[in-house]
């Protein structure tokens, strides 16, 4: 079965929009996590009347704290996907930043050819003066 | 103490009534636990519970007259619950001994207020100390949080950085592992780059992993023995040039940054680390390009070359002749060279490591005896130089051609098909070495001509191709001979207008192996009489250097002349010229001569003079040959400047004058 107007960019887009709901339902999740944590811990946390659960209340207690840590990772590997899937995916990003690198580097060779142009022009001129200097010397025309 | 003593009564049935009508009535047959059940309900604690509150009645009345001890209550109240615990455990081990009775209900005692507040406080005091180790432990993951987060925003930022100029991957490590993330490398080798010869070593180095320390530093892994670098020698020629190799010690000095350095790694810092990187990185990709130059190099040697002979190949040298007794190698040297005696000072800061140019004597396997080596090995090119010429060649002759087939037309693309850029490449580079040092010989060759011949000027014309070599020989007429020239003639002001000139040229091409030598007023034939036009050209074909210094000395000696012929035409002599002579016509008939004798051996002066009488008697052109020194046809003058020239040709004036004598 073939969608009308369907092919690599459609299949990309839904791909991608997948992958953003995905994401977002997971940051729901671990925020619902942190927060749901967060009110049974409150709650065990009251001084209800007796009987006393000691025990079990410090269990419980240290369950929901340790899911809210987790929940919390969680969160956080979440951002480093996301700081990953910007820098291998953002080809937008990329394409301009290597068409500005390759355009640096063409006025870097072009500015380098013309040093080494300017370079060659005033060795060749100092190499000249040089040599004028040299055969106007004492020394070389006492030789004559 | 009193003690009741309760008997049972006899398990016999006793009448218990008997009605009007006479029947008897008997008690109920009583059940095995209902027996039991009432045993036990006879058990009286009165007496005990009496006695403790005698006890305690008299505790109290003790305790009035003397010091209460602070937790005897609590002693007390621990004791009576003791025995009271006891009791019930004795009870509540018979009724589990005994199956037939069992506990129907229990009520717990009504609390007394303060008991109620005495479990909420134990209750609250309990909670509140959970409450604080769980607030440690959330300190604690908070400030692990904090440092992971630290830790991936430099990591990431070094990434970034890194992606601006180098090609950056990602792959997934498989999902089966715990815990797993992702692995990045960096591809060192360019998409061009695949169709060109590759070893095993550079297909190695072009991966290059990305790791993350416990700071999140980037850190990149490089195998440190693969790198090499491109190195071109001549055997039993000791470079003065020295190549600093990699500098390893400052790497060693970024990867062991002390742990408690990592954590406070400010930017400055990770910018460091970053260019290091990159200095890593681009050391990397630089032995790569230079191990595929080698590769190039080893593989079109297999092609015909004019003018060269492999000599030796081995996997990391490669030996050529390339003609006039030269020979040259490529070897692939190690970037970083760890020698035995190096030592790290006490910050264990890196030092400077140069390797220099080691003799090929060293290598085990040496196919050219250095005693068959020619002497003049003094003039040879830097060998930097060639070798950046060498990547230069590589670079916009075989690589950039890659790069356009691929683009253009990459689907036409064959890997193993044979190009004939490579064969130019490596021939063009060998016939660029050969005439480096061809040339100079050419010029030190030259220095020493003009070194012996006062009036003569050497000066280099640089090309800037890479097999053409250009010198200018140029003959300069004192100015002191122009200004008496001018006193002799102020009305003839305009030299050039007369086509005298005032300096001389000879020009000395070197194309390859072919020497061209072009001069200028030396020859009879075409000469410059009434024309400014250049004179006949001399060329010599010669690879070799033996005829060059006579054809230039004849040239020279030759532009002499033509300039004595036309200051003694100025003067209005009548003079002719011959190849290297001028003739001076005296009366009657006779010939006087200035003969230009070269001598490219003679230390004194390679150009020297004689005078010749030639009278109407004698054979034009010989020399007369006497038994005594002196001849008195010829007479020696010696290496004569420009300025003793001219004053001899001003002599030679009045002698034409005043008339011709012995």
């Amino acid at each position: 079965m073939s969608k009308p107007g369907g092919g690599p960019t459609a299949a990309a887009a839904a791909a991608a929009a997948q992958k953003q709901k995905a994401l977002l339902q997971r940051v729901d999740t671990d925020i619902a996590n942190i927060v749901d944590n967060l009110n049974l811990l409150v709650n065990i946390a009251r001084v209800n009347d007796p009987p006393v659960r000691n025990a079990q209340e410090s269990f419980q207690m240290e369950i929901r704290a340790a899911r809210m840590v987790q929940a919390a990772d969680s969160l956080l590997k979440l951002v480093s996907e996301l700081k990953q899937t910007a820098i291998f995916s953002g080809f937008a990003s990329l394409n301009e930043n290597v068409e500005r690198r390759i355009g640096e580097f063409n006025r870097l060779e072009e500015s380098t050819d013309r040093l080494l142009e300017r370079v060659g022009g005033e060795v060749a001129a100092s190499l000249k003066e040089l040599e004028t200097h040299y055969y106007s010397s004492v020394q070389r025309t006492n030789c004559q | 103490m009193n003690m009741e003593i309760d008997l049972d009564k006899l398990p016999l049935k006793r009448l218990e009534a008997i009605d009007e009508a006479g029947n008897e009535q008997f008690p109920l047959d009583i059940g095995y636990e209902e027996k039991r059940l009432n045993m036990v309900r006879r058990i009286d604690f009165s007496s005990v519970v009496e006695e403790r509150d005698a006890k305690k009645q008299k505790n109290s009345k003790e305790a009035a007259g003397t010091q209460p001890w602070p937790w005897q209550s609590l002693v007390e109240n621990l004791q009576v619950a003791q025995q009271e615990l006891s009791i019930i455990l004795d009870l509540i081990n018979t009724v589990e001994a005994n199956d037939a009775v069992t506990v129907a209900g229990m009520q717990r005692p009504k609390q007394l207020p303060h008991e109620s507040l005495s479990d909420i406080v134990v209750s609250s005091a309990t909670k509140l100390q959970r409450l604080r180790h769980l607030g440690r432990y959330f300190k604690q993951s908070s400030k692990a949080l904090e440092q992971q987060v630290t830790r991936e925003t430099r990591f990431y930022d070094s990434l970034i950085r890194l992606q601006q100029n180098w090609k950056v991957k990602r792959q997934h490590v498989g999902i089966s592992v715990p815990g797993s993330e992702s692995c990045f490398t960096i591809d060192l080798l360019h998409n061009s780059m695949t169709d060109l010869v590759l070893s095993s070593r550079s297909s190695i180095l072009s991966t290059v992993h990305i790791d993350q320390d416990h700071a999140g530093v980037l850190t990149v892994k490089f195998p440190l023995r693969l790198c090499r670098r491109l190195s071109i020698e001549f055997p039993g020629f000791h470079s003065n040039h020295e190549q600093k190799s990699f500098q390893k010690g400052k790497v060693e000095s970024v990867l062991h940054t002390r742990e408690d350095e990592k954590m406070a790694l400010a930017g400055e810092d990770v910018n460091e680390h970053v260019k290091d990187s990159h200095l890593i990185l681009r050391e990397m990709h630089r032995s790569i390009f230079q191990e595929q130059v080698f590769n190039l190099v080893n593989q079109k040697s297999y092609n015909y070359l004019p003018g060269v002979n492999v000599i030796s190949m081995q996997d990391d040298c490669l030996q050529l002749s390339i003609g006039h007794g030269t020979y040259v190698s490529f070897r692939l040297l190690p970037s970083l060279e760890e020698e035995p005696n190096e030592k790290m000072n006490s910050n264990n800061q890196p030092q400077n490591r140069e390797s220099g140019i080691r003799s090929t004597s060293s290598l085990g396997s040496e196919t050219v005896d250095e005693k068959s080596y020619p002497m003049d090995y003094l003039n040879f090119p830097d060998p930097a130089s060639l070798e950046i010429f060498l990547q230069y060649l590589f670079h916009e002759g075989v690589f950039l051609k890659f790069k356009e087939r691929r683009t253009y037309a990459p689907r036409l693309v064959m890997p193993s098909q044979p190009t004939s850029d490579g064969c130019n490449f490596l021939g063009h580079f060998c016939m660029t070495i050969s005439h480096r040092i061809f040339s100079m010989r050419v010029m030190s060759m030259l220095e020493g001509l003009v070194a012996r011949v006062p009036y003569l000027h050497l000066h280099y014309h640089p090309t800037w191709h890479s097999r053409i070599s250009s010198w200018c020989l140029s003959l300069k007429v004192p100015l002191s001979i122009l200004h008496s020239r001018r006193r002799i003639k102020p009305s003839e002001s305009n030299d050039l207008k007369r086509g005298f000139r005032s300096h001389f040229h000879t020009k000395v091409v070197l194309n390859g192996d072919q020497i061209n030598v072009s001069g200028e007023g030396t020859h009879e034939v075409g000469s410059l009489r009434g024309d400014f036009a250049a004179g006949c050209l001399i060329n010599c074909y010669s690879c070799d250097l033996v005829d060059l210094p006579m054809v230039i000395l004849q040239q020279v000696a030759g532009q002499v002349i033509h300039w004595l012929h036309e200051e003694a035409l100025i003067i209005g002599l009548k003079v002719s010229r011959d190849f290297l002579c001028l003739w001076f016509s005296l009366d009657q008939g006779d010939k006087l001569g200035l003969v230009a004798n070269v001598n490219a051996g003679d230390i004194r002066g390679c150009i020297s003079w004689w005078l010749v009488f030639d009278d109407s008697s004698m054979e034009e052109g010989k020399l007369g040959a006497t038994d005594d020194g002196e001849r008195r046809s010829h007479k020696f003058l010696g290496n004569l400047s420009l300025e003793t020239l001219y004053s001899t040709l001003m002599d030679l004036v009045s002698l034409s004058v005043y008339g011709g004598g012995h």
